[in-house]
């Protein structure tokens, strides 16, 4: 079932001034329901303007956006189109507001006009998926860590229980153990509760963890979409838009280049120890 | 350039509850023209310390000299601060001015620079970061990696002989990296001292000595080859390696012999046991 579609969706800024800038450009897409999509591209490329589009926060100059089918443009719909595509922005910690995590990830279910129950319900449910335990529910969210604050703020969207969980760039700034932290809590939110998941990244070593499928963008048009090996061995396509590849796709495909037996693309350690190590076991059994 | 005696630190030495020091008793000593990659997770004091470098923060306990000054003594601050520039994490925070060469002039004003002088300092600083023909820019009109360099530049107007990246690269896209990890380089080889804290091991792979922290205290200081060769020890921080030497650890472990000292994908292609693998010639054990 398809849960984001977009039909020649054109975004332009400043319609009609000196200023006028095409930040979409006829996009075609269609994303499946529980699909876990990384969303990638140098900064300028579209993907912050296209994420926008897929909870009504902006609306498309030409074409059209349907979240579960349902259009951005009826304005009718707005209201659970945006409980549907929960949107975690870059940085969200910088919008943690209440006094206590607690009552920072009850927010939005209070404000759906939900009852106290399901609220309590809700916010527990959310806590617990993002791995913090109860000891930090009363604490400022200033006392969190770096790592603690960003879960704390996504927390806060899957209380909504939105169908798909967008985030712009959720392991900026972090330190790797943070980063692994965040990113392994995604992986489980997405098989735990079958969310559609998109990411967007400027790291490949992240969006390779995580995605099956992979857009890659480029002045507003998606130029590559497909399996994270598909994308991965085009390694020239890549770098020409100034992307840069996971560090071990980067080096098998080197590797590729003297012995074509290899695989380009792969771009997980023990998926690359593995293939030079069938590489090594062939020649011995010559 | 920098020593240090016995030197630690806490952030509320009269509370009646004090949290635990923040830096440990650390002995330290930097070489003039050095360039120093500090490594550790958030928390391990990293910051801290790179505070201490430029008097912003001074020891609880101990001592630390700059150029032989102490940091303690307040007759010495304009001085260090002058030696010592900081450049930090989010470039948004750190542009004062409307236009980019007034943005680099704030510093050497405040220095009393004669107006002449000035002129010659902006255009060499602008010129060595690559930004020349950005002067007379809004700096909100540039990407992070450009606003970064402004931050240097401006720095560098202060002709300081070090500089301290508090993770310069952590809010920049791949390119905007590579923009400010040149800049680095280049200005090491002009004699600057850098002292680089980074969460990218990639990075300090390009150091020429790296240090880890981890709970306030130095635990690891050597060079890169040193520290990453330590697979096991830097997987157990959480931190990591290089992802070439993270590979050839793992061939390692499966009996072939490959040097435990690579750091780059280049590195890697030369080893001996790699060209023997790719022509099917490697055994295990060998």
């Amino acid at each position: 079932m398809q849960i984001i579609e977009t039909k020649n969706l054109t975004h332009i800024y400043n319609k009609g001034s000196v200023f006028e800038k095409i930040a979409l450009d006829d996009i075609n897409l269609s994303i499946n329901a529980g699909e876990i999509v990384a969303l990638i591209g140098h900064t300028g490329s579209g993907k912050s303007t296209l994420i926008q589009h897929f909870n009504g926060l902006l609306m498309p100059t030409l074409g059209d956006v349907f979240i579960a089918g349902d259009s951005t443009g009826d304005k009718t719909k707005l209201k659970s189109i945006r409980q549907k595509a929960g949107l975690v922005f870059q940085y969200p910690e910088h919008q943690l507001f209440e006094p206590t995590v607690y009552a920072d990830v009850a927010f939005g279910p209070t404000k759906m006009g939900l009852g106290q129950d399901e609220i309590d319900t809700r916010t527990r449910e959310a806590l617990k998926l993002v791995g913090l335990t109860e000891d930090c529910f009363e604490k400022s969210p200033f006392e969190l860590s770096g790592g603690q604050k960003r879960r704390a703020a996504i927390a806060g969207v899957l209380a909504m229980r939105p169908e798909v969980l967008i985030l712009d760039e959720p392991a900026a700034g972090l330190d790797p153990r943070g980063k692994d932290e965040i990113l392994s809590q995604i992986q489980k939110m997405h098989t735990e509760l079958g969310i559609t998941v998109i990411l967007v990244s400027h790291s490949m070593d992240d969006a390779a963890k995580l995605a099956q499928r992979i857009l890659v963008m480029e002045r507003g048009r998606i130029t590559i979409d497909g399996s994270p090996t598909e994308v991965f061995s085009q390694g020239e396509v890549l770098q020409a838009i100034g992307l840069d590849l996971p560090q071990i796709s980067k080096l098998m495909n080197r590797l590729a280049q003297e012995n074509p037996a290899i695989q380009k693309g792969v771009f997980s350690l023990d998926a690359a120890a593995a293939e030079l190590l069938t590489l090594a076991r062939k020649g011995a059994e010559k | 350039m920098f020593k240090s005696q016995n030197l630690s630190f806490e952030y509320a030495p009269h509370d009646s509850n004090p949290p635990p020091l923040t830096l440990k008793n650390i002995n330290i000593s930097i070489q003039t023209g050095e360039f120093v990659a500090i490594l550790g997770h958030n928390g391990s004091g990293k910051s801290t310390l790179a505070r201490h470098l430029n008097a912003l923060l001074t020891p609880t306990e101990g001592t630390l000299w700059v150029n032989g000054l102490d940091t303690k003594d307040p007759a010495s601050t304009w001085g260090i601060r002058q030696s010592t520039g900081m450049v930090f994490q989010n470039p948004d925070n750190q542009i004062v001015a409307t236009i980019v060469e007034e943005d680099v002039a704030f510093g050497a004003e405040n220095l009393g620079v004669p107006p002449e002088e000035i002129r010659r300092r902006v255009d060499d600083s602008l010129a060595k970061v690559g930004m020349l023909a950005y002067a007379s820019h809004q700096p909100h009109q540039l990407s992070g990696g450009q606003k970064q360099r402004i931050a240097i530049a401006g720095v560098l107007a202060m002709r300081p002989s070090c500089i301290v990246f508090d993770e310069p690269t952590a809010m920049l896209d791949p390119s905007g990296r590579k923009e400010v990890l040149s800049a680095a380089a280049n200005l090491n080889k002009e004699g600057i001292t850098i002292i680089l804290i980074t969460h990218f091991m990639e990075e300090a792979a390009v150091a020429n000595r790296v240090l880890v922290m981890e709970d306030g205290e130095i635990i690891l200081d050597g060079t890169p080859r040193e520290v990453f060769s330590q697979v096991d020890k830097m997987q157990a921080l959480g931190l990591g390696v290089p992802q070439p030497t993270a590979l050839a650890h793992k061939l390692r472990q499966a009996g072939f012999n490959i040097s435990p000292t690579i750091l780059t994908i280049d590195e890697f292609m030369q080893d001996e046991t790699v060209k023997k693998i790719l022509k099917g010639q490697a055994n295990a054990n060998n």
